[in-house]
């Protein structure tokens, strides 16, 4: 048996050894690089929201919808890739700087209350599906049927440009 | 021959792998493991069912709506959608009708500990309440605020604003500064009926009395509350109303508020001499500001206040119009308040007319997470013979300070202010506070 032949069994070997031990499901770096859409209640008579009415909406400037249905609003606990999104992506904020900014804004009378925070993407699933003016962001990943997804300034989740990712 | 052993073994321990995988495993870590999906797995059934009966419920009473759309399905996208993950519900305390709003009442807080130290001669009380005129510095607790809220629907409900304000005796005073029955059917119409902060100034709309919300350690005397010696009638009972205009990128707002103003002030510069009873008529303001798309931050207008006073119940009837013009910039990193005002008064029986211009101006810039660095110019300028702020004159004088916050809830600031006056010699005052929120 040559030397080269040995090799190329022991580097077989290590290979499926190896492989017994590779994650089947994806990992949470892979979840973070997925894009986040923004849902709502399928009433809901819209189809595209710009980032500028996304912003006003998530930092509680736009309160009602153009029907006039209140705005429910409902973001995800900290911690979460979605959290990390609004903040970096939709309003600029540090954490820290969001909820200084929900103070002001309730305590001046501007909004009734903050946003709801849920802990998980079927929570919020389940609160746009029962909330006619109910909108959030979600991974794509934990998306299901029974809400709409919005194309942001034109484009959907998935395509290229979006921004919300 | 050898290396064929070699790849039959290294598949047996492939398949040994996998079939670990799939077998029941003793090890109680991974027996504990399987009883938490076991759980997980009837909680995602039980949150199913839940959706299922939401849904249903839904269905039935939007069937008509539904029948427009066509489908309750999500729109069609241009990427396919991984099949279900069904995550485990977690309960939060979203308890209540739905997930729109919670009944109930939600109380907040807002306090502050000061130490001011003051080398006005003669004395002069200032524009904080709780420090003593005349010593060489004290603590005082200043405003302790408790905030309410209660949503009544998903368009109304109650604002409630109650202040213990220490005095210059060291006793506290209790005030409803605020009871508001806000009803805001959209964007374009917010309703509010009961006591209410007047739109007189930007400051008073936005800080209110919550000294953690607002960078300074105090507010700039002509926009402190007028039961602490400020200058603006800051509080009616009445109605306010507010919303958007029409007017795309530009973001143009409107405030309309009427009511009756009733404006009782101390003598800033002695402090014991009598309280000024305004005797406010009913006061009406009307205002217009600009919070453009296309620079968040950035908020711009005026308004016009007007009403009658009979100050300290004298012969004198006195004509109160108020102008005011602001333009703000404020991120959650940089703020930049700039407000002037024009106080004027007319005694009705002589026709004589008293200007008071003021303003102030502060900038701040955040640096990293914790620090924030202010400085503050502000300027009144009243006449002689002012029939209602005989104790005013010339104020004006800079302020710098340093903020630190030293988590969500607690800011630690101090201030130096250096005032000018009309007169009197200038004096200074030092400044450290602990202002909180809870």
């Amino acid at each position: 048996m040559t030397w080269h032949k040995r090799s190329a069994a022991l580097a077989t070997l290590l290979l499926i050894v190896l492989s017994c031990g590779l994650p089947a499901q994806q990992t949470p770096a892979d979840a973070r690089s997925v894009d986040v859409a923004v849902i709502v209640n399928p009433m809901n008579k819209l189809d595209s929201i710009s980032a500028v009415d996304l912003r006003k909406i998530f930092s509680g400037e736009k309160l009602s919808w153009g029907n006039g249905l209140p705005v429910s609003v409902f973001v995800r606990a900290p911690q979460a890739h979605e959290r990390d999104v609004l903040l970096n992506r939709v309003l600029h904020m540090t954490e820290s700087e969001y909820k200084a900014h929900w103070v002001k804004k309730v305590y001046s009378g501007e909004a009734q209350r903050e946003p709801l925070s849920l802990l998980s993407n079927g929570m919020q699933l389940e609160a746009v599906r029962a909330e006619r003016g109910g909108i959030a962001l979600i991974n794509m990943q934990d998306l299901h049927q029974g809400v709409k997804v919005l194309k942001v300034d034109g484009k959907l989740p998935g395509t290229a440009g979006y921004s919300l990712k | 021959m050898y290396p064929r052993i070699v790849l039959v073994i290294g598949m047996l321990l492939g398949l040994a792998c996998s079939a670990q995988a799939q077998a029941p495993n003793p090890d109680p870590a991974a027996a504990g493991q399987q009883e938490t999906i076991k759980a997980l797995i009837q909680e995602v059934n039980e949150l199913k069912a839940r959706i299922a009966v939401l849904e249903a419920s839904q269905a039935k009473t939007d069937a008509a709506a539904a029948a427009a759309t066509g489908s309750t399905k999500p729109v069609s996208m241009a990427v396919p959608q991984p099949p279900a993950a069904p995550q485990p519900p977690i309960p939060t305390s979203a308890a209540g009708d739905s997930f729109g709003f919670i009944r109930g009442l939600k109380l907040q807080g807002f306090g502050s500990v000061t130490y001011k130290a003051n080398d006005a001669s003669p004395p002069e009380l200032g524009a904080s309440l709780g420090p003593i005129a005349g010593t060489t510095g004290n603590f005082a607790v200043g405003d302790v605020d408790l905030f309410l809220t209660s949503q009544l629907t998903s368009r109304a409900s109650i604002l409630t604003e109650v202040v213990f304000s220490e005095q210059t005796s060291g006793e506290f005073e209790t005030d409803v500064e605020r009871l508001l029955l806000k009803f805001d059917p959209s964007d374009y119409l917010k309703m509010s009926f009961g006591r209410f902060h007047t739109g007189t100034s930007y400051y008073n709309s936005v800080f209110h009395h919550g000294f953690w919300l607002q960078t300074a350690a105090d507010r700039p005397l002509v926009v402190e509350f007028s039961d602490h010696g400020g200058l603006l009638p800051s509080q009616a009972v009445g109605a306010s109303l507010t919303g958007r205009v029409p007017s795309g990128k530009l973001g143009l707002n409107y405030i309309f508020e009427y009511g009756s103003a009733e404006t009782i002030r101390p003598q800033i510069t002695s402090a014991d001499a009598p309280e000024i009873e305004e005797n406010n008529g009913n006061e009406l303001t009307a205002g217009f500001f600009l919070k453009p798309d296309w620079l968040p931050g950035l908020n711009a207008g005026g308004s016009f206040y007007h009403d009658h006073l009979n100050p300290g119940a004298s012969n004198l009837h006195v004509e109160q119009s108020i102008g005011s013009a602001h333009v703000v910039y404020s991120t959650p990193r940089f703020e930049f308040l700039n407000e002037g005002f024009i106080v004027q008064h007319k005694i009705q029986e002589t026709g004589q007319l008293f200007n008071t211009p003021s303003f102030y101006s502060l900038i701040s810039q955040k640096i990293g997470e914790r620090w924030r660095p202010y400085f503050r110019y502000q300027y009144i300028n009243a006449p002689q013979g002012e029939p209602v702020y005989p104790d005013v004159g010339l104020h004006n004088g800079p302020s710098a300070g340093l903020r630190f916050d030293a988590n969500d809830y607690i800011a630690l600031k101090v201030q130096y202010d250096r005032t000018f006056r009309r007169a009197l010699p200038a004096f200074n005052n030092v400044l450290g506070q602990m202002a909180f929120r809870f």
